[in-house]
């Protein structure tokens, strides 16, 4: 019976390997020939794609996915988000950043062959305005209207100097309009055109959609008729792969890029792969709420909150976050305009951190902290990060009771203000540290820590201050007197801008990140 | 102690007086087991609603963006759109006459109807659960009859270890480890995803990738489509068959000690006319449950193996709508995970009344 037993084992390892054996000999269509125009790219992501129609997009995936689709009035050159260019439009602002007038620079061409018009962009802008989706409020406050044939307006009620920053989001991209108002599109919130842009694309940019999958695969094909430089791969596959299978992919040659790689994951990837190493625009910051039922005043104290910021280990807490971390000294990301490089206020010493403690009255009471448990930024876990602040805090004297919590049922208790005090993370909507004002007594995010309007006229001063400035010298300046105050007073701290990854397969040699729209795959070569 | 043999010879019940009555016994059996999973149907509905109801959090904030969510006007239109501004009775209802027009919602994910995601999604799994099922009911019942044969001897050991290994493996530790062996490591199959990167998808027909090549004339595509069917069904065939080997090795075992077993020997029938005639007829029973059950599951879904794989099927989408809270979604996976079941249970129950005459006079 040994025998037998054995030949069974055997005949079972025999089939399963003819099996393996045969899969291997299948044809792979993975392979590229050395032909620009027919160099296939594949490019792995973790999707979290609902649309490609722009207008309704504002996802990470999505913006990958426009941005190769659809050019935009103004555009930002490689990972340089502090200047904003031409490209379908060229740009001037008046003196009090009330009026921004876009030029037609005449050589952008859509898909079918088409010229550009001042009333495509007319057109697609509106239309954005309209659908009230998730992008609406990139243009919130701001009349768009055609002046000549080449020139348009966009007129705010008040100074708004970041929209040369907000106009190369890809949700911002122009579509022909003459086609979508065939297939149901209009500037009007009756607009029908999303299922047909999630079949055809309908725009200028380097490549047009061949095909579209929310769950599995995009893939793209060049636009014949693109007026821009040709990019390097014919055809780009971005496919909807788990980070684990990512590292997999990248390693053994089936995928060139791959986007969601965590710290641990790169550590010593080698093979065939060069790592990408950025800074993430995402700051992780942490709240407690003013209100003081809410905060039970331990959180809405002023020397307990110097001890919360004072008892941060911030050095360890990078440790955990890997290489390309930083500690930002506000809450605008270090890329950008108006950001804090450090503050005083939020240093670790633990001596002082013990002293503001006591000088604060707190005995003991335990400190409800929040997260979402089931939610990563850049691979890191939001549960890492509570237990880290948890154990140093304990060093100082502050007792805190984790409160992990779903994503989507933390959002609800975040923003409904009931929230004791948590951490969580703000990615940017544009490169403009305009984007942070929401920060504020009575704004939407200072609204959900408890910080009412009044609660802080300090604050509120330096934001107005801030909000006012013109100028990139004078309004990094005023953004900058805006954080300090905050980190003086405010219920905000942000603790880290996490390390970003991008793991390429050696082949490729050119690939920049973008806070906006983190990576054009028209300019990987 | 009882046996089909023995009790094929009872009484068929009394039909009653009536058209149904008049039925063939096995005929009024469907027809029952039918009435009953329709009703059961409608029972899950219901329950898919009331539990993705309760769930506590607000599916407007998790569908909006985080600027939107703070817009009411955007918030009411969200509501408004998905029906959500009406009692939780009338959305009930309302949800019940869109179901019997086909209409599943409109998923606030991937903005397409709900029918139109698990229609794509849906043929994926299935594609993978047949692929696995058969070779586990051929490998799982072969081998747990042959442990039983040899009860206690090396080849028993060697298949129940076999058997507890594949149960007791974590999935995903084991996907990502065949995924890593078998495509970086030997090169011997393809990596992530339904087909290569570069191969298109042949034209849609059963929305399974093999079957649609055939169909079309594509045989690379279905090479490349069987290829890539080899490593997630591995993985779930390892659990399977390790299902089946066990459950099968029992129901065979407690046959073998049958009187009419026995009395099948002592007539000195060949060990191939006791085994298929007698036996596995008589453990098909169990084997069959099992069987239904394991299809249902891989039907339903295997979330982790998706994942990992990238295979874009039922487990990958509702793992999606379930984390984004996507409401429409959630019940529609919801239904069709019922409505999989139940069928498959429907469909094991007209088999066992097609076999055991017992069952259907009951």
């Amino acid at each position: 019976m040994l025998k037998t037993g054995q030949r069974i084992a055997g005949v079972i390892a025999i089939g399963i390997s003819t099996v393996l054996i045969v899969s291997a000999c299948t044809p792979s269509g993975s392979s590229s020939s050395s032909s620009s125009s027919t160099k296939t790219l594949v490019v792995d992501n973790s999707f979290d794609l609902k649309t490609s129609d722009p207008a309704r997009a504002f996802e990470f995936t999505g913006s990958i996915v426009d941005r190769v689709l659809y050019d935009t009035a103004l555009t930002f050159n490689g990972s340089d988000v502090t200047k904003p260019v031409s490209s379908i439009t060229s740009y001037k602002e008046n003196a009090d950043n009330t009026v921004l007038t876009l030029t037609m620079n005449g050589k952008h061409t859509f898909s079918d062959g088409t010229p550009v018009t001042a009333d495509d962009v007319v057109w697609s802008l509106k239309r954005v305005q309209a659908i009230a989706g998730n992008p609406s409020f990139l243009l919130q406050g701001v009349a768009v209207a055609k002046t000549s044939a080449n020139t348009i307006t966009l007129t705010s009620t008040t100074p708004n100097p970041a929209l040369p920053f907000i106009l190369p989001n890809p949700s911002l991209g122009i579509l022909n309009s003459k086609l979508l108002e065939k297939h149901g599109g209009t500037d009007t919130k009756a607009d029908q055109a999303e299922a047909y842009l999630n079949s055809t694309s309908a725009g200028s940019g380097p490549y047009i959609l061949k095909s579209y999958s929310v769950t599995t695969k995009v893939v793209f094909a060049l636009n014949p008729h693109y007026t821009g430089p040709a990019p390097a791969f014919g055809n780009v596959v971005l496919e909807n792969v788990a980070a684990p299978t990512q590292k997999i992919n990248v390693q053994a040659g089936q995928s060139q890029v791959a986007l969601d790689l965590n710290a641990d994951q790169v550590a010593g990837i080698g093979g065939n792969t060069t790592t990408i190493k950025g800074t993430s625009p995402d700051v992780i910051y942490s709240w407690f709420n003013q209100n003081a039922t809410v905060g039970a005043g331990v959180t809405n104290n002023q020397d307990f909150l110097k001890a919360v910021r004072q008892g941060i280990d911030y050095a360890k807490i990078e440790s955990l976050t890997g290489a390309g971390s930083t500690q930002p000294g506000g809450l605008i990301p270090s890329q950008f305009l108006g950001a804090l490089k450090s503050d005083p206020s939020n240093k670790y010493d633990l001596n002082a951190a013990k002293a503001a403690l006591a000088a604060s009255g707190y005995h003991g009471q335990s400190m409800s902290f929040a997260y979402p448990n089931d939610f990563n930024i850049a691979g890191l876990q939001f549960q890492t990060l509570a237990e880290a602040i948890q154990s140093q805090l304990k060093a100082v004297g502050i007792n805190m009771t984790l409160f992990p919590m779903p994503i989507s049922t933390f959002l609800d208790a975040y923003r409904a203000a009931k929230l004791q005090a948590g951490i969580v993370y703000w990615g940017p909507d544009f490169p403009d540290p305009s984007d942070y004002l929401v920060f504020n007594p009575g704004q939407d995010l200072g609204l959900r820590a408890g910080w009412v309007a009044g609660a802080d006229p300090t604050v509120t001063a330096a934001a107005n201050a801030a909000s006012a400035a013109v100028g990139p010298t004078d309004r990094a300046t005023a953004y900058q007197s805006w954080q300090t105050a905050a980190n003086a007073s405010g219920p905000f701290l942000p603790i880290v801008q996490p390390g970003q990854y991008v793991v390429t397969a050696k082949s490729i040699t050119h690939l920049e990140l973008n806070p906006v729209w983190t990576v054009d795959l028209a300019e990987i070569k | 102690m009882t046996s089909p043999k023995l009790n094929s010879v009872v009484t068929e019940a009394p039909a009653g007086r009536g058209l149904f009555g008049r039925l063939p016994p096995l005929t009024r059996y469907i027809l029952v087991r039918f009435g009953v999973s329709i009703l059961l149907i409608f029972g899950v509905t219901l329950v898919t609603f009331v539990l993705t109801n309760l769930v506590p959090a607000n599916p407007a904030a998790a569908a909006l963006g985080e600027r939107a969510s703070s817009d009411p006007a955007a918030v009411e239109a969200f509501r408004k759109a998905q029906g959500l501004d009406k009692p939780a009775y009338v959305q009930y209802f309302v949800y019940l006459g869109h179901l019997l027009q086909g209409n599943l919602g409109v998923s606030t994910q991937t903005h397409n109807p709900v029918s139109q995601d698990l229609a794509v999604a849906f043929p994926a799994t299935a594609e993978l659960a047949l692929f696995v099922i058969v070779f586990s009911i051929i490998i799982g019942l072969g081998l747990g009859t042959w442990a039983a044969l040899r009860q206690n001897r090396f080849s028993d050991q060697l298949f129940r270890v076999f058997s507890l290994i594949g149960i007791s493996i974590p999935t995903f530790w084991l996907a990502l480890a065949v995924f890593f062996i078998f495509f970086y490591q030997l090169h011997w199959a393809p990596g992530a995803g339904r087909l290569d990167p570069a191969v298109t998808a042949p034209p849609t027909v059963t929305g399974m990738y093999t079957i649609d090549s055939l169909i079309a004339g594509e045989w690379s595509t279905f090479w490349n489509a069987l290829s890539h069917l080899i490593l997630p069904g591995l993985v779930l065939i390892l659990y399977t068959v390790g299902l089946l080997v066990r459950f099968s090795r029992s129901a065979v075992l407690d046959v073998l000690n049958q009187e009419y077993v026995l009395a099948a020997r002592a007539k000195g029938l060949s060990s191939a006319a006791v085994i298929f005639r007698y036996t596995l007829r008589g453990a098909s029973l169990p084997i069959l449950t099992i069987v239904g059950l394991a299809f249902g599951s891989l039907l339903s879904g295997t979330v982790l193996t998706e994942q990992v794989f990238g295979w874009g099927g039922i487990g990958q989408y509702a793992y999606k709508a379930a984390t984004t809270l996507d409401l429409p979604a959630v019940m529609g996976v919801g239904l069709i995970v019922g409505v999989v079941y139940i069928l498959t249970n429907f469909i094991i129950d007209v088999i066992y009344g097609v076999i055991d005459p017992r069952v259907r006079v009951q």
